[in-house]
């Protein structure tokens, strides 16, 4: 029995060592031959532009994240509702019931989310 | 089927219905919770009076006089909470939150009638997601969204070792239904599902070391959610685990006595009991909020439960189930009595607790009976609830070890109980009270007082109940292998 | 039925108390006055009724309670339960005269003690273990609230101290009932199924350990030495009603439990543990006095009497001879009496009016003149605690050492020893605090003369004490007695 494990213990291993080889390869030669000398061309715009001002941090309007939320549900919802789709003809009344059930109560949702502006950009 | 699964698509339809009321009448709180009050009345009664046994769904909604005493208790501490959410809840989105908390209770109704690995987490996850928007549901206070977050974080990722570790089993096993889990043969990557669900389920009981989120949860979240998470959360964990380890995993249950180590899930569980029953009571003797305290008192009641079930005996079993609906019925009363005081003096640190004898006396003395019941002191249910737990568990004399540490913690725990009873009877208040609290919290609270004096008087009302279809539950699930 | 009458007197007493509006604070005496009558009256009747000729175990009530774990609501008297039943009801009707002048929360005051009351009551009536563990239990808290809120000196520290060392010992109990009920075989808490070594045989290994652990948490009550510590704190931060209740009731629910429970249950280990519980109990005695000897405050120097006295009833305990158990059974009535009439002297009739309990003060202030009840009282109460002949506490005492001379001879070296030290403890106190001065009073304020409750309540409690120093026999005759039963005799060697 622990034959079984033992091949999968030494691929995670190796699969853990693998990655690492080259990116430790990578710092080593980076802090061995090409140390970091930075100067103020470097750093300026490339080919042209104007130099930033200002602090780079833009304040996330955390409206996109419910916009992104309501999003989900619905498209997880279609998710749902395209096997449904494709199987509608051969499934019974009570297959439908159910689904319309499923689609009415995220409905509510949208109707709850529409109620309290949610929706509304403010 | 549908008449199966009739309580909980009440309480569902009673949630919208809240939801639709609080959009179109957001101001009309009292008519909120009347409705919510209706429907779970109305979902009590099909329980009562569509009494169906049986399996449907291949093992994913089962239904036995067991579950349904269950179902009945977790209704009531949601309606329980719903009541005391007029005290905590804020006056915008309250209906929102009612909604919440019926949600909350319908997961928890599904998750003690479900013998399914899938179900299990699909209603675990149904509990718990109200329950971490209801502990961040107070916006004005910083403690509520740390308390949220808190809750959010560490539950998503015990939900994720939960997660990985039945679908572990499920692929040792073969099988989502755990009957059919019970019949398989054991396995190395078994020994490693069976760790990482309990590891999952040490989470929702607040057992050491998966207790973290527990004292800042319950001393942030508002204290009906608390009540909730308390009561609620507690005894459907507590079933759920009970049925998982029985009903799947008694095979491999192992042994916990000392000296008669077996390797398996239940000295895992004692373990995990003697760490939350030393740090659950050490850590509460210097708390200075009564929340806090309580959080405490519940991470050390999760443990004296996880002794119940280390035991690994059928004998147990009526009386693991006796102590949690006991406890859950004595934290749902101690909050809604915080919850009262924190609307009468603004807060819920001790001193607030000062002078309550004088200023509300039958608040007072309902908070004597939760706090001694607590405390396990007779006659009261606590201490039946203790008492038959710790007798039950010294069916097996090698258990003695952990019982020592149970009965001597247990008697440390009265002083940090005594310090907040001493600020309520005997320190005098600092200012002038104004009673608050409704009418229906006050009533509830001494309601529940009263249950749990009566509980302790004749421990045979819910003890019967339980000792008739207890034994015959576990028969029925065919496990001579369990009890030794 | 009659035996449940004491205690539901109590208790009906306590919840009509709390039922009484804020005004009617001065009712709440009246109605603590007539249920701690009522609850005397019952258990004077059950005392007088009880048929010397009869079975050993009388009044027998058995309801069955919680069959899953074979408790039921057993009760019934025996000699032994009705003279500390008897003692509890004076002692509640004393103690409830003596705090006739409480007047700061009097409801909660009152229903508090009436509970403590009940509570005593029933675990002297409690044949079922669990049901006298709950009585046991029901005084506890109580406790803590009386002395945390209307205490004096310390009180918040000293009510803690008290009722975690309670709490502790409990534990021990608890954790060997629980322990037993599974190690027995025989799935029943009924204290005749488990001492009937037919029915219930307990290993000679496990009674080795259960009996000195089930033991000293029972014997913390007692004030056995070194587990001590609680009692001359808790008594002087109490109240006086409560140090009277303490000293002279909750004492004797630990010995008396010990006695009922853990030597009956678990005769092997009594005989390996004998021997060193006796020294302990010879230690509280001669340490008690002697600590009494030191002490500047008249209430810490009854407390400390009361160690001292409690090792007494210990070292009884542990003779197993008819003497020295019946004393033993005595001395817990005769300390009970004497105690409760010490505390009440010092503290309701002295501390309540002086404000000072401190030896050299109260020598000063010529209290035999200004005071004089109070004096004869407390020199009465001296003279019994003493051991006077004509007293209860001389025949207690000499029963005692009688019993102790014929199994523990070596013993009653030191307990001579202790009992001149309690002479002389207790004669420097009554000369220090009474008889010092002869020159006019220093002390300018006018003292309250001693009131009607007081005088009744040391008219009772004298009276007792000196009846059951003449007529020894009507207390004995039933102890004695009752240590014919199946169930009792067995502890004699």
């Amino acid at each position: 029995m622990n034959s079984d494990y033992l091949l999968l213990t030494i691929f995670l291993a190796v699969a853990i060592v693998f990655p690492l080889i080259p990116l430790a390869m990578a710092w080593a030669w980076a802090r061995l031959f090409s140390p970091a000398k930075p100067g103020k061309d470097k750093q300026s715009s490339y080919e042209c532009g104007i130099e930033s001002t200002g602090p780079a941090q833009v304040q996330f309007q955390s409206h996109y994240y419910l916009y992104a939320l309501v999003f989900l549900v619905f498209d997880v919802e279609t998710v749902f509702l395209m096997p449904f789709a494709a199987a509608f003809l051969k499934l019974p009344v009570s297959a439908f019931l159910a689904l319309m059930v499923f689609l009415l109560l995220l409905v509510e949702g949208l109707v709850w989310a529409w109620a309290k502006g949610i929706l509304a950009w403010k | 089927m549908l008449t199966a699964l009739l309580p909980e698509s009440l309480l569902v339809v009673t949630a919208l219905v809240v939801l639709g009321l609080g959009v179109s009448m957001p101001k009309a709180r009292t008519t909120s919770t009347a409705i919510t009050l209706l429907g779970g009345f109305l979902a009590a009664a099909a329980l009562l009076l569509f009494p169906i046994d049986g399996n449907f769904l291949h093992g994913m909604v089962v239904l036995d006089p067991i579950a349904r005493i269950f179902k009945l208790v977790i209704l009531a501490l949601g309606l329980i909470a719903a009541v005391f959410a007029s005290e905590s809840f804020p006056e915008t989105h309250f209906a929102e939150s009612l909604a919440l908390i019926l949600f909350g209770t319908v997961g928890m109704m599904l998750l003690t009638g479900t013998e399914d690995l899938l179900m299990i987490f699909l209603a675990l996850e149904l509990t718990s997601i109200p329950l971490y928007v209801l502990a961040a549901f107070n916006k004005t206070s910083r403690a509520s969204a740390e308390a949220g977050l808190k809750y959010f974080l560490i539950g998503s990722v015990s939900a994720a070792f939960l997660l990985y570790g039945l679908s572990l089993i499920y692929g040792v096993t073969g099988s989502t239904n755990l009957l059919a889990i019970s019949r398989a043969t054991a396995d190395p990557l078994l020994t490693a599902g069976i760790v990482l669900t309990l590891a999952g389920f040490a989470f929702k009981v607040a057992a050491v070391p998966f207790q973290l989120w527990a004292p800042d949860v319950y001393e942030g979240a508002p204290t009906a959610a608390a009540a909730l998470v308390a009561s609620g959360s507690k005894v459907a964990g507590i079933f759920i685990l009970v049925k998982l380890l029985i009903a799947g995993l008694g095979h491999w249950s192992g042994a916990a006595g000392w000296g008669q180590f077996l390797p398996g899930w239940a000295p895992v569980l004692a373990l995990m009991a003697a760490a939350s029953i030393l740090l659950g009571n050490i850590t509460a003797l210097v708390q200075s909020n009564v929340k806090r305290l309580l959080a405490y008192s519940a991470i050390a009641h999760g443990g004296y439960l996880l002794l119940g079930l280390s035991s690994a005996r059928a004998e147990t079993l009526p009386a693991v189930l006796f102590y949690v609906i006991v406890y859950a019925l004595t934290t749902a009363g101690a909050f809604g009595v915080v919850a009262i005081v924190e609307k009468q003096s603004g807060g819920s640190r001790l001193d607030d607790f000062n002078g309550l004898a004088k200023s509300s006396p039958g608040l007072a003395l309902c908070l004597l009976v939760f706090f001694i019941s607590l405390a396990g002191i007779p006659p009261l249910a606590g201490f039946f609830g203790k008492f038959y737990l710790f007798s039950a568990a010294m069916e097996n004399p090698s258990m003695l070890w952990i019982v020592i540490l149970a009965i001597a913690m247990n008697a440390v725990s009265l002083y940090y109980y005594l310090i907040v009873l001493k600020h309520a009877f005997v320190l005098p208040a600092c200012g002038d009270i104004r009673p608050a609290g409704s009418p229906a919290s006050r009533v509830l609270v001494a309601a529940l007082a009263l249950a749990v004096l009566a509980l302790g008087l004749t421990p045979n009302l819910l003890l019967s109940h339980l000792g008739k279809h207890a034994p015959a539950k576990v028969a029925s699930l065919n496990t001579e292998n369990f009890s030794r | 039925m009659i035996l449940t009458a004491t205690f539901l007197s109590a208790f009906a007493g306590a919840g009509l108390i709390l039922l009484l509006p804020e005004r009617s604070a001065a009712l709440a005496r009246w109605i603590a006055l007539l249920a701690a009558l009522a609850g005397l009256g019952f258990a004077t009747v059950a005392f007088l009724d009880f048929d010397s000729a009869g079975p050993h175990f009388q009044f027998l009530t058995n309801i069955p309670w919680i069959p899953q774990l074979g408790i039921s609501f057993s009760t019934g008297a025996d000699g032994i339960s009705l003279v500390m039943l008897v003692l509890t009801g004076l002692i509640a009707v004393t103690g409830v005269l003596f705090s006739w002048n409480v007047t700061h929360r009097t409801r909660a005051f009152f229903a508090f003690f009436l509970t403590i009351i009940g509570g005593v009551y029933g675990v002297f009536q409690s044949f079922d273990l669990f049901l006298l563990f709950v009585f046991y239990e029901i005084v506890i808290i109580p406790k803590y609230f009386l002395i945390a809120a209307w205490g004096s000196t310390n009180r918040e520290y000293g009510a803690m101290k008290l009722t975690m060392y309670s709490v502790a010992g409990s534990a021990l109990v608890l954790l060997v009932m629980v322990a037993a009920y599974a190690a027995s075989g025989a799935h029943s808490f009924d204290l005749f199924t488990l001492a009937d070594p037919s029915k219930a045989h307990f290993a000679p290994g496990f009674q080795a350990w259960a009996f000195p652990v089930m033991f000293l948490g029972f014997a913390v009550l007692a004030g056995i030495w070194p587990l001590h510590t609680w009692a001359p704190t808790g008594h002087v931060a109490a109240p006086t009603a409560v140090s009277m209740l303490l000293a002279g009731v909750v004492m004797k629910l630990g010995s008396y439990s010990a006695l009922r429970v853990a030597m009956t249950l678990f005769p092997a280990g009594l005989d390996q543990w004998r021997l060193p519980i006796a020294i302990l109990a010879t230690a509280g005695i001669v340490l008690g006095a002697l600590v009494a000897l030191a002490q500047k405050d008249l209430k810490f120097t009854v407390g400390y009497s009361s160690i001292a006295h409690m090792g007494f009833v210990l070292l009884g305990l542990m003779t197993l001879n008819l003497a020295g158990l019946g004393g033993s059974v005595l001395q817990m009535f005769s300390h009970g009496i004497i105690g409760g009439l010490l505390f009440a002297v010092v503290g309701r009739m002295i501390y309540d009016r002086t404000h000072t309990r401190d030896i050299a003060e109260l020598g000063r202030m010529n209290l035999t003149k200004v005071l004089p009840f109070a004096a004869f009282t407390f020199t009465v109460a001296s003279v019994a605690s003493m051991g006077l002949p004509g007293f209860s506490g001389f025949i207690a005492e000499f029963t005692i050492l009688k019993g102790s001379w014929t199994s523990l001879p070596w013993l009653l070296i030191p307990t001579g020893i202790g009992v001149v030290i309690t002479v002389a403890f207790t004669l420097r106190a009554l000369q220090r605090t009474f008889f010092a001065s002869s020159e006019a009073s220093t002390y300018t304020h006018p003292l309250d003369p001693i009131t009607l409750p007081e005088k009744l309540g040391a008219v009772i409690l004298m009276a007792a004490t000196l009846a059951a120093g003449l007529f020894p026999s009507v207390l004995l005759d039933p102890i004695l007695r009752s240590f014919q039963s199946p169930l009792m005799h067995q502890l004699l060697k």
